[in-house]
């Protein structure tokens, strides 16, 4: 029995849908893409200019924005 | 008669010039309209921000990059939560393709009671984000040793705490500071812990370049009376330090002559 295929998004698990890409994620996740930036592994894209870059398992995404701070 | 006008004198810091010597941050305000008060009385011209994952299951924004005017701001993202350096490089260059700016606070604290920086992971990291073409402002304890160190990996500026970050309770180790300054040769940002506007002159009379204030403005009863303050305490303390101090004595030193001084004869009092 093979396990379903799972990305990490900000710390938890999801269920990949083959084919998958970065850009369709955002989309699926409701997350307005010109707010955010976004790392798949080491590689970090602007949310606005996330590439149809095929998702594949076990890559782990962050997407994360810019909040008040210090 | 030689001018003194009431504005700071220039520094510049990652090839860029500032007038204003305090930075400030944006955590902690209730809500965007004292906080773009609150920034505009400080003067702050240097205003740090934080990364965080956005909030998958109510997808939203906060607003922030829309509430000030960034092109007359220098924006400062910070790695604040980041335990590792490998965490720090990794927010760091998120935050630059999030801001398209490529400064960066860099902060390594494993700790979460003091919020202590650790030195070894930090320098680790400045050297990375330093040649990966960042200007990097590390957060650190007040350690001369590791401040030249910073220096040498190409960092931007050296960011001493005065005391754990949100403490308010002011410089604790002036001479530990003062180790830092002494030599440095980029400018020195005293970072955490400032309380009121008072630590912030104290930091500037010692010769710090700047300081950078969050909680202690944004926790004020009135916050954008405190960042007015602050901006004053600043100006105070920068004009002093190029005036030079007087000397401390051990005994007192009479601002009176001495000299003709009104006696009336009285035997129990010597002469």
């Amino acid at each position: 029995m093979t396990r379903p295929a799972t990305l990490t998004v900000n710390g938890e698990a999801r269920p990949l849908t083959p084919g998958l890409t970065l850009h369709a994620l955002l989309r699926d996740l409701n997350v307005d893409p010109a707010r955010v930036a976004v790392g798949v592994n080491d590689d970090v894209y602007p949310g606005a200019r996330a590439p149809h870059r095929t998702l594949e398992a076990g890559d782990v995404i962050e997407i994360v924005r810019v909040i008040g701070g210090g | 008669m030689k001018q003194h006008p009431h504005t700071p004198d220039p520094f510049t810091l990652g090839g860029k010039v500032f007038t204003s010597r305090l930075m400030t941050g944006t955590g902690k305000f209730t809500d965007f309209g004292v906080m773009r008060e609150a920034l505009a009385a400080s003067g702050s011209q240097i205003v740090t921000v934080a990364i965080r994952r956005v909030e998958l299951r109510a997808p939203g924004h906060d607003g922030l990059l829309d509430a000030l005017d960034w092109d007359a701001l220098q924006l400062l993202p910070n790695t604040a939560g980041c335990r590792t350096a490998d965490e720090a490089l990794r927010v760091a260059r998120l935050a630059r393709v999030a801001t398209g700016v490529n400064w960066i606070k860099l902060e390594v604290i494993p700790d979460a009671r003091y919020l202590l920086p650790d030195p070894v992971g930090t320098l680790r990291a400045a050297e990375a984000l330093a040649a990966d073409g960042f200007t990097v402002l590390p957060y650190m304890q007040a350690d001369a040793v590791l401040a030249r160190a910073l220096e040498d990996a190409g960092c931007a500026a050296v960011m001493p705490l005065a005391s754990p970050i949100g403490s308010g309770r002011g410089l604790r180790s002036p001479e530990l500071l003062r180790t830092v300054l002494d030599g440095a040769r980029v400018p020195i940002v005293v970072d955490a812990g400032l309380g009121v506007p008072s630590d912030a002159a104290q930091a500037l009379e010692l010769g710090a370049d700047a300081v950078l204030v969050n909680t202690a403005i944004a926790e004020a009863r009135d916050p954008v009376g405190m960042a007015h303050a602050f901006a004053l305490g600043v100006q105070a303390g920068r004009a002093a330090f190029l005036a030079g101090r007087m000397p401390e004595r051990a005994h007192a030193s009479p601002s009176s002559p001495t000299g003709g001084v009104v006696r009336l004869p009285d035997p129990e009092v010597p002469v």
